[in-house]
């Protein structure tokens, strides 16, 4: 009998049950879009936020102060000191390594050209990177880390290590530079420190800094311009080896938690506990101090202009989104449950029939919110698939070319959330009306009705 | 007469079903509150991401000829240039030899401004400003430091001790260098200021209108952008704004179309009402008018106490997020009380199909 009114219920009163679903599966579409924004803004505004660069810088802890002005470095040239390029393998290995979202290694290289024409030779500066480089699962490398640089052309391949010394190295190089020596895309020069090396210009790159008057090439022919060595091969002395896969910086990307007072505590200080937390937290300060340790010789440190800033606009953010998904929350609540009062003070006729029959208020009250619930679990349960693909939609739509990004937004644990906050809130709705219902004289309200 | 029969049966309507007209007021109000709440916010979005990119610093630079000082004036002219709201701080820069024998950048500024512009820099003890001899050391150069409380410099000969009263650390090129204060600089070194950090809050177009106002004030200057952050904070202030929107289209239309079918109900159980009225003679016209005034009347309240609540909600908003008011706009309201009255006639006119049709006597008598 039970179950029969409550089927009859669904399939005469159609549109009393539309009224009702409807606002629980507009409410549910709205909360599930804005919570699956809310939580997934994090990543997305960190991958926006990967275009200021490095938040985390890596040279060696031996390394000489850099005497920089103006763009101009006037580093005494020996004495230097180095990492490791191959240990950089060892980042993978960190707790962390999933965190890091790009690697950068860089080793300056001097270099002796002459202007078309013209036979006096200058000094210009060059630097070794990583283009496009497959570091693990990643595809990282100076453009990854450096997206505000404009190219024209294409990044240099470095040269197979088998060839000969006599082989061109492409290069690309800096805006101002290539104005100023007349090189286009495609044209050959050379750099007449020994070795003496041929480069070929395969893209005109503009930085908006220092770098527009710079060259930029692969990591592996400037080792082996700096040390006159190609990495693998076997006759070089045993000093020049241990140069030969040198680099002299690291610039890294990582995904951090914004620092807050506990970011900030040294570590060494902390009991073995609390340490074990900090270290385990995603921050930046944790994730450099994981670098240190996994690198011989390395000194890790944030970069604050880029770290501080970033966490400082993400907080913000996020905090803006979580606000407004709580309005949302709020408004889509009051708009079931006013909807779902409504519904049910439509129907104290049939609730004053039923008491009349001789039901109780426990089973009526029972039948009542039986029906509330299977609407709220099935209008709920829709409105989390629409929400999730609009969320997926608007996402896509306005982070679009990002990348990655556009993946769908089905987020499994909202489902039960989404589903018990309406039923929550459609029960909460429709209390007040059954209550004031089932309290008054079946026969006046049938007689109302009449 | 007619006028004043209108307004009885208004008031009547309003005040015989006390608990409806409440709850239909109630959720005016509400739809009203939070489309002023979420316009009021997105009206001052953009203002409040620009003033939070502020963090980043200075996003021009201005550098003299061929790193040659610039004209004395120039900061005077270029914060006239860049407008009130903007920072500016100057530096001076030149290699120094530390007592232990190592070349060092040592730059002369004034810490007042650098400490509003670079806010990211983590200093243990900002100098006293009337400290002439006062040093930040950077958290590298400190080791390449005899004695960090007396700094003993010598450039071109010229020796100097500064008193050094804290680190620097920032993970860039300041880690490297000495910072003292500007005179002091000029005084030791002849060297004036060669570069000056600006930071113009907005975005793109702002910052493109200020370097060019700058390029006319000083011609002979290299002004350029700090490429990453201009394009990153026009990037991102525009994806937050475009979020935002869609989010406020979204919740707007959650709450338009629950009030909808609220209200509508309400109006769809008065078909008794409805069918006496035609039963004494009012006209179609006539009745649809009764209604539509009493949803309007209903939708004015809603928005008037929606106002009030919806900007206290924004206000404390950004309150909690921003850590600044938003003061109410009165701008959103024409919007608001557009979209209030939209709502109201719709949901008063919706149910005239349904009304239609009924036989004032059938439905008099209860069938």
């Amino acid at each position: 009998m039970f179950f029969r009114l409550l089927m009859e219920s669904f399939r005469r009163q159609r549109r009393r049950k539309m009224l009702a679903g409807v606002a629980i599966l507009l409410g549910t579409t709205a909360v599930t879009a804005m919570l699956a924004l809310a939580t997934t803004i994090g990543d997305r505004i960190h991958k926006e936020l990967a275009v200021y660069g490095a938040n985390i810088v890596v040279y060696p802890k031996a390394d000489l102060l850099d005497v920089k002005v103006g763009g101009v470095d006037v580093k005494p040239a020996s004495g230097g000191a180095y990492l490791k390029e191959s240990d950089l393998a060892k980042l993978k290995g960190i707790f962390w390594a999933n965190n890091i979202t790009g690697v950068s290694p860089e080793l300056p290289v001097q270099l002796a050209i002459a202007k078309q024409g013209d036979n006096r030779l200058f000094p210009v500066k060059a630097v070794g990177y990583w283009f496009d480089h497959d570091f693990g699962t990643l595809k990282t490398g100076a453009d990854a880390l450096h997206p505000w640089w404009k190219l024209q052309g294409d990044w240099p391949i470095p040269q197979a290590p088998e060839k000969g010394p006599s082989d061109e190295d492409e290069v690309v190089i800096g805006s101002k530079l290539a104005n100023q020596l007349g090189l286009s895309i495609g044209d050959r020069f050379h750099s007449h420190l020994t070795p003496v090396t041929s480069l070929r210009v395969t893209g005109i790159a503009t930085t908006g800094d220092e770098k527009d008057n710079e060259i930029l090439l692969a990591l592996r022919d400037a080792q082996r311009i700096e040390f006159g060595v190609s990495p693998r091969s076997t006759d070089a002395s045993p000093n020049a080896r241990d140069n030969s896969d040198a680099i002299s910086r690291v610039e890294i990307s990582a995904r951090t938690k914004p620092e807050d007072a506990f970011a900030r505590v040294d570590p060494d200080s902390l009991s073995p506990q609390q340490r074990e937390i900090w270290y385990c937290r995603p921050y930046a300060n944790s994730i450099a101090y994981q670098i240190r340790e996994a690198i011989p010789g390395a000194q890790a440190e944030q970069v604050r202009r880029v770290e501080q800033s970033e966490g400082n606009v993400l907080k913000r953010i996020s905090g803006l989104m979580w606000l407004i998904s709580a309005a949302a929350l709020l408004a889509a609540g009051f708009a079931v449950s006013a909807a779902m009062a409504t519904a049910i003070l439509e129907r104290r006729g049939e609730i004053g029939l039923m008491r009349s029959l001789g039901a109780s208020k426990g089973a009526i009250a029972f039948l009542f919110y039986s029906e509330t619930g299977l609407l709220a679990v099935f209008a709920g349960s829709l409105g989390y698939l629409a929400g999730s693909g609009l969320a997926a939609w608007l996402g896509a739509r306005i982070f679009r070319g990002d990348g990655g990004a556009a993946g769908a937004v089905l987020i499994p644990v909202l489902l039960p959330v989404v589903v018990a906050l309406a039923l929550v809130v459609a029960i909460a709705g429709s209390t007040p009306s059954i209550r004031t219902a089932l309290r008054m004289e079946p026969s006046a309200i049938l007689r109302e009705d009449a | 007469m007619a006028m004043l029969s209108l307004i009885g049966m208004l008031r009547r309507s309003l005040v015989h079903r006390r608990a409806r007209s409440v709850s239909a007021l109630v959720a005016m109000t509400v739809s009203a509150g939070v489309a002023t709440a979420l316009l009021t916010l997105y009206a001052d979005l953009d203002a409040k991401l620009h003033k939070e990119f502020r963090s980043f610093g200075a996003n021009i630079v201005i550098m003299g000829p061929a790193n040659a000082s610039l004209p004395p004036d120039a900061l005077a002219r270029v914060q006239q240039a860049a407008g009130a709201d903007s920072l500016a701080a100057e530096f001076a820069y030149a290699v120094a030899t530390t007592d232990t024998g190592t070349p060092v950048v040592v730059a002369g500024t004034d810490f007042a401004a650098v400490r509003r512009l670079d806010s990211w820099w983590q200093v243990d003890a900002w100098p006293d400003p009337a400290n002439a001899n006062a040093a930040l050391l950077g958290q590298r150069a400190a080791n390449f430091v005899g004695n960090e409380h007396a700094v003993a410099l010598t450039y071109a000969e010229h020796a100097v001790t500064l008193q050094g009263v804290g680190r620097i650390k920032t993970g860039g090129d300041e880690d490297s260098r000495i910072y003292m204060p500007l005179a002091a600089f000029t005084a030791w070194t002849g060297v004036g200021p060669s570069v000056i950090e600006l930071q113009v809050s907005g975005g793109t177009k702002r910052v493109e209108a200020a370097i060019a106002q700058l390029q006319k004030k000083l011609p002979d200057a290299q002004v350029q952008p700090v490429r990453q952050l201009v394009e990153g904070e026009s990037k991102i202030v525009d994806r937050t704004h475009a979020l935002m929107y869609g989010a406020v289209l979204l919740i707007a239309l959650t709450v338009a179309v629950s009030v909808l079918a609220t209200l509508s109900a309400s109006v769809l159980e008065r078909r008794r009402d409805f069918a006496l009225m035609k039963a004494l003679g009012g006209s179609q016209g006539q009745l649809m008018g009764m209604f539509l005034l009493e949803a309007l009347v209903l939708a004015l309240a809603g928005v008037v106490a929606g106002f009030v609540v919806g900007s206290a909600a924004a206000w404390a908003i950004s309150e909690g997020n921003f850590h600044t008011a938003t003061l109410p706009h009165l701008s959103v309201l024409p919007m608001v009380l557009l979209l209030n009255l939209a709502i109201a006639a719709m949901a008063a006119l919706l149910p005239v199909r349904v009304l239609r049709g009924l036989q004032p006597a059938a439905l008099l008598k209860g069938e």
